[in-house]
């Protein structure tokens, strides 16, 4: 039930080194031996259960890097080729380390589907066997140390990726956001910037984590995200029932697999309208696995990293056309 | 370096952004990024945060008075992390701790952590003492704030000596 809502969910830890400066104020040489000591702690063995490897940033390519912040892997400011920065990863990314971003350590646990809990799970155990080897700074009174004051506290945020195509069209979405945020929680699209989220992506995670444990911002975030499946639902419910709204579905799919040239924005727009379709049993034949992968994989850089070559915006709108007509084609 | 958009100017902002795919950086001067809607840094450099609210919320802050100008770790003065809105090190939250305690509260509505503790004896230890540094760093304040006849600062100071004298 909540798949047709709840994409992924996410726990991501900062954590610094005690004996180093922050990195904001640490040297290149400072910088590289945290990431060599990370390695060595991580890689070349199993470690807490998984394998991992590592990449330095500056080796990777720019469609690469660029490529990793589309699919929320790092951040923008990690995409910048440095020899301090170094990616950890699990082979399927679901678990990843950034070492040399706004903070030393920045761990982070990403799982498909409702799996907050899990993921927290995951990233508590990482954290406890590192702190042995790498001693994290600490302190009583305000926590895990970080160099954002932003970040003190659990330095923890918890998010939940959601499809709420019917909430933004009903433009319940800016009402909910004023809400949220006495809640210490916040939303956001996760294409494009603010709350106007292109393809009706939203992120929502905790903002504050200073004064509040682990477990309940992880229980505040599962029970706001419960009512706004739940509030999703219903309003798709409702939505469907108008035959406009069927007919924007349908006309959707229609160009989705017809196609011969299409920009990102109008495929991401037609995508969402094509997930709600499948998800309200209007549109059969193609699963929901597809059009979420074709989200991600239809993006600048993927592309060009798809195709190992650099597209001009036009070339561009011509591929990302065909592979979304190949994949979507009827069986 | 000169900023890229004048030519003329000296660079002093740093802007990283991913758009359409491609990577790019600017540098330009603080007149030309303001131009350019490029005020802000912190919204940039950190779009997961919140950080473009984190200077207003510094500027609100007590003035340094703790005596220690610079970090003894990393050499940071109060300045540095205000105007970039990053901590030098760890040791930066001892030695400022009382002049960063007013923004940490805006920003999360409380200044004390609950969560997790990692399992090392020695923190604790460490903990002790910084709480005793930070109650004599506490009282040469109120001396000061007394000596200047800063009565709203000094009845501020009064109350979390009370407070921490308490907890122990």
């Amino acid at each position: 039930m909540s798949d047709a809502v709840i994409i992924s969910s996410r726990v991501r830890l900062a954590r610094n080194l005690r004996d180093y400066p922050f990195p904001n104020r640490m040297s290149t040489s400072q910088g590289e031996e945290i990431a060599e000591k990370v390695r060595e702690v991580m890689c070349g063995k199993d470690f807490c259960g998984y394998k991992f490897m590592a990449v330095k940033m500056e080796d990777l390519s720019e469609f690469d890097r660029v490529a990793m912040v589309e699919r929320h892997l790092i951040s923008p400011e990690f995409a910048a080729p440095d020899s301090k920065k170094l990616l950890i990863t699990t082979e399927n990314e679901e678990i990843s380390i950034m070492v040399g971003e706004e903070d030393h350590l920045r761990i982070q646990v990403i799982i498909d589907g409702f799996e907050l809990e899990k993921a927290y799970e995951i990233a508590d155990r990482l954290d406890t066997e590192l702190d042995k080897k790498l001693h994290f700074a600490f302190d009583k009174r305000l926590g895990y140390l970080t160099q954002c004051p932003t970040n003190l506290g659990t330095a923890m945020r918890a998010s939940v990726m959601l499809h709420l195509p019917a909430l933004k069209e009903s433009r319940t979405v800016a009402r909910i956001a004023a809400n949220l945020s006495k809640l210490g929680l916040v939303i956001r699209g996760a294409y494009g910037e603010d709350t106007e989220s292109v393809g009706a992506m939203y992120q929502i995670s905790n903002q504050v984590s200073l004064g509040i444990s682990e477990k309940s911002a992880v229980e505040n975030l599962r029970s706001i995200t419960e009512q706004l499946v739940n509030s999703e639902l219903k309003t798709r419910e409702s939505m469907m029932q108008s035959f406009e709204y069927q007919d924007k579905i349908g006309r959707s799919y229609g160009i989705l697999i017809t196609a011969r040239l299409i920009n990102h924005k109008e495929a991401v727009r037609l995508l969402s309208n094509l997930r709600m379709g499948i998800c309200e049993g209007l549109i059969e034949g193609v699963d929901l696995a597809t059009v979420d992968s074709l989200m991600l994989k239809i993006q600048p850089a993927s592309l060009m990293r798809l195709k190992g070559t650099r597209l001009s915006p036009e070339e561009r709108d011509r591929v990302r056309a065909e592979i979304i007509r190949s994949e979507l084609r009827p069986r | 370096m000169k900023c890229e958009k004048c030519k003329s100017r000296e660079a002093n902002t740093h802007i990283k952004k991913v758009v359409n795919g491609e990577y790019t950086e600017l540098r330009l001067c603080s007149e030309c990024a303001k131009a350019l809607g490029y005020d802000n840094v912190f919204d940039l450099e950190m779009p997961d945060m919140f950080g473009g609210l984190l200077q207003s919320f510094f500027t609100g802050a007590l003035p340094a008075r703790s005596g220690a100008s610079r970090c003894p770790e990393c050499g940071s003065t109060y300045g540095d992390i205000t105007n970039t809105g990053k901590v030098g090190c760890a040791k930066c939250y001892e030695a400022f701790y009382s002049e960063l305690l007013p923004s940490i509260k805006r920003i999360h509505g409380s200044a004390s952590h609950c969560g997790k503790v990692p399992l090392r004896a020695e923190t604790l230890e460490v903990e002790v003492n910084s709480a005793e540094n930070e109650l004599k760093s506490l009282k040469t304040q109120l001396q000061k704030a007394i000596e200047e006849q800063n009565f709203e600062l000094a009845a501020t100071l009064r109350d979390k000596i009370k407070e921490m004298e308490a907890e122990k």
